[in-house]
This record gives C-alpha cells, structure tokens and sequence, in this order.
C-alpha cells in the first residue's frame, strides 16, 4: 500500500542535488496552459499587430511616394526656371550688344558734330581776328597820314617863302602836267 | 500505529509536491561572490533574444520596411515618444539607455509568462524571469539612478545640488530622502509585481493545474508590460526631471 501511494506521489523526478534536469511532470511544468497562452496571443495579436505594422507601411510608403513627386515637381520647375533664366540671359546679352554699339554710334555722332561747330567757331575766329587786324591796319594808316600831313603842313609853315613856293608849285604843276 | 505513519508520510509527500517555494536559489561562486545562478542564465537567455532578433532584422534592411524591421522600428518609435514625452527636447541621449531598461524588462517579464522555464530543473530554486529577483530590479534602478545624476551634473555642473533647496531649504531632508526612495520604489514595485505574478500563477496551477491559471496568466501578461512600461517612463521622467533647468 505504502509503496503504490509512493510511487503514485513520486511521479515526477525530483532530484535533490546535481546538474540541470529536465522535469518531465507536465502538470507542474504547465506547458498546456502556456501553450494555450501563446496561442490565443499570437491568435489576437497577430491581426493586431499586422494592422499595426500595415497601417505603418502604408504611412511610409506614401510618405516617400509624396516626396518623390515633390522632388519630381521640383525638378521640373527647377528645369523651366533654368530655361527661362537661359532666355533672359540671351535676351540681356543682346540688349547689352545693342546698347553698346548705339552708344557708340551715339558718340561718334556726338563727336562729328562738336567738330563741325569747332571749325566753325574756329572760322569764326579767324574772320573776326582778320577784320580787326583790318581796322587796327587801317587805323594806324590814318594816324601815319595824319602825322605826315600835319609834319609836312609844320615844315611848309615854318621854312615856305615866296620863292619856294613858287617853285614847289610850278614843280607840282610840272607833275600833274606830266601825270596828266 | 502504521497507518497513522503512513498518512503522515502521505501528507508529507502532498505538501512537498505542492510547496511553493520563495528565496531558493541556485548559487555559483565568482570570486568571492555568491551568485544567482538562475537569474544569470535567464538574463542570458533574454540577452540572446534581444541581440539574435536584433541581428536577423538589421541583416537585410530596406526603406519600406519589411515585417520584422517595420516592428522594431515601431518599437523604437515608441520608446523615442515615451523618452521625448518624459525628458523633453534634449531627449536624443538617452533614448538608448531607455530603451534598453523598457526591452530588457519587457522582454524579461514576457519571458518569465511565457517561456516554459520549469521544464529544466535546477538541482536548488528554479528558472523564472530575470527580474523575478530583487537583485536584478535592484541593479536597474541604480543604474536609473546615476543615470538621473549623470544627466543633471552634466548638464548644469554643481548648480545641480541647488535643486535640495528648491521651493525651500526646508524641504532639504526630503529632497535628499528622494533620492533613496526613488531606485528603492522603482526596484521593488519591479520585483513585486513580477513576483507577485508568478507566485499567482505558480500557487492556481498547483491547485488546479488546467484553464484555471490561464487569465491570472494573461493578466501576468499585462501587468509585465505595463510595469516595463512604467520602468522605462519613470526612468525617464526621473532624467528629465533632473536636466530641467529651474523656474
């Protein structure tokens, strides 16, 4: 009797001292009830989790995908605001070509037309200087005469007598004769 | 005469193979230390599930995430949010020392509910999660708090000390007090509720081995990670408290 309930209570191993042993007593080592836990855990969790983990995916893929069609649109307007920055700079190098070569023009013209009133003014200048030398010739002319006449009247004054006037005045007869 | 001896002997026999038994450990001697073997072995176990799943999933990583490194990544989001929320904007160097504590404890607790560990028997105590024993919860929360104390001495120098006499001087005896209950309550709310758990589920398989155990063991369940969760966010706050700067 003792010995059935004995082994009947001894039914798992129970080592007392030593090295790891596995325990072969089901009911103590509760692997159904485990089991069953993780069962029902990865039975719920899984649909849980894999929404969870969808849900997220999703997030991230359309996060890239926003992004990529942002760099895309960006890309593209980055091009059509190269080509028009490519126009404009066309466009400015031919105003600047224009601009300077009428600026050019624009200075020639500007100085033919200042050379031309110069030489005017220049003739100008040099009638007015031949005029004036005209005068001053012409005045200095007159003074000579004056004094000459004036001199010759002080010289006929001072030494005439009758004889010498007669004969200056016969003398001048015979000029005008021979002039005649 | 005899049969009085032998339902003593049977009595004895029923009680041994129902004992429940708290504070047996299987010791190793490393050096002049006595060790518990078991939490060693369980802290491996849960090391290697940690690094392994960590290895397999960076092995092959993609930009959309594939289902293992989406997890992780979501795990990681995670602890970032619970750090971020507790420690604020300079929370970047501690998300690892967080996360380490919230995925060591998670993974410890969920170990300890869920991985058959008394299939292998020790010759004295027995398998169960890591944090099982105080030493381990103990060992935690000291390391939560230099943790805390590294981050504010850092951060503010010697000014740190100011904090004892914040509001007032007054409240310096408790302000110092703090500082021993913090590890003491993080540690042994740990220790108890994980203790607690198994003791729970240990003492209604013995009595009733089948179905019975199964919701205290999916409450076990919650509660392992709720109390990782708390771990880790009371780590935080802790570190966070300790680098704000003072109104």
């Amino acid at each position: 009797m003792k010995n059935i309930t004995d082994s009947f209570l001894c039914l798992g191993s129970w080592p007392s001292a030593g090295s790891f042993v596995f325990n072969t007593d089901i009911l103590a080592t509760n692997p159904i009830n485990l089991s069953v836990v993780l069962g029902l855990l990865v039975f719920f969790g899984k649909g849980v989790l894999r929404d969870l983990l969808d849900n997220r995916k999703q997030k991230i893929w359309r996060t890239i995908r926003n992004s990529e069609e942002l760099q895309e649109n960006a890309i593209e307007q980055l091009e059509k605001a190269q080509a028009r920055l490519r126009k404009v700079e066309t466009e400015a190098d031919l105003f600047r070509v224009n601009g300077y070569s009428e600026i050019k023009r624009e200075k020639l013209n500007l100085i033919n037309s200042i050379y031309t009133t110069l030489e005017q003014l220049e003739n100008y200048k040099n009638e007015a200087i031949d005029f004036e030398q005209q005068r001053v010739i012409n005045q200095v002319r007159q003074r000579v005469l004056q004094q000459a006449l004036q001199g010759a009247l002080g010289t006929l004054n001072s030494c005439l007598n009758n004889e010498l006037h007669l004969r200056t005045v016969s003398a001048n007869i015979g000029m005008f004769g021979m002039m005649k | 005469m005899n049969v009085l001896l032998c339902s003593i002997n049977t009595l004895k026999r029923l009680y041994d193979i129902s004992a429940v038994e708290v504070g047996q450990h299987f010791y190793w001697q490393i050096g002049g230390f006595l060790v518990h073997a078991q939490v060693l072995i369980t802290s491996w176990v849960v090391i290697a599930i940690l690094l392994v799943s960590a290895i397999l999933v960076i092995r092959n990583l993609q930009t959309i995430p594939t289902f293992g490194q989406n997890l992780f990544e979501y795990v990681l989001e995670f602890i970032r949010d619970v750090s971020k929320t507790q420690i604020g904007e300079e929370y970047g160097p501690w998300v690892p020392f967080i996360g380490t504590l919230f995925l060591f404890i998670f993974v410890s607790n969920w170990s300890g509910a869920l991985l058959p560990w008394k299939i292998i028997q020790l010759p004295h105590g027995e398998l169960a999660a890591p944090t099982n024993d105080i030493n381990t919860t103990v060992a935690l929360a000291l390391l939560t708090s230099v943790a805390y104390f590294y981050a504010g001495l850092s951060k503010k120098g010697l000014a740190y000390f100011s904090k004892y006499i914040q509001p007032t001087p007054i409240l310096l005896p408790i302000n110092i007090l703090e500082d021993f209950t913090k590890p003491l309550s993080l540690s042994f709310r740990l220790f108890g509720n994980i203790l607690a758990d198994e003791l729970v589920v240990v003492v209604l398989v013995s009595l009733v081995p089948l179905v019975v155990p199964i919701p205290v063991m999916f409450l076990g369940l919650f509660t392992s990670g709720i109390q990782a969760l708390i771990f880790a966010t009371l780590a935080a706050a802790y570190i966070g408290e300790s680098i704000e700067g003072h109104h």
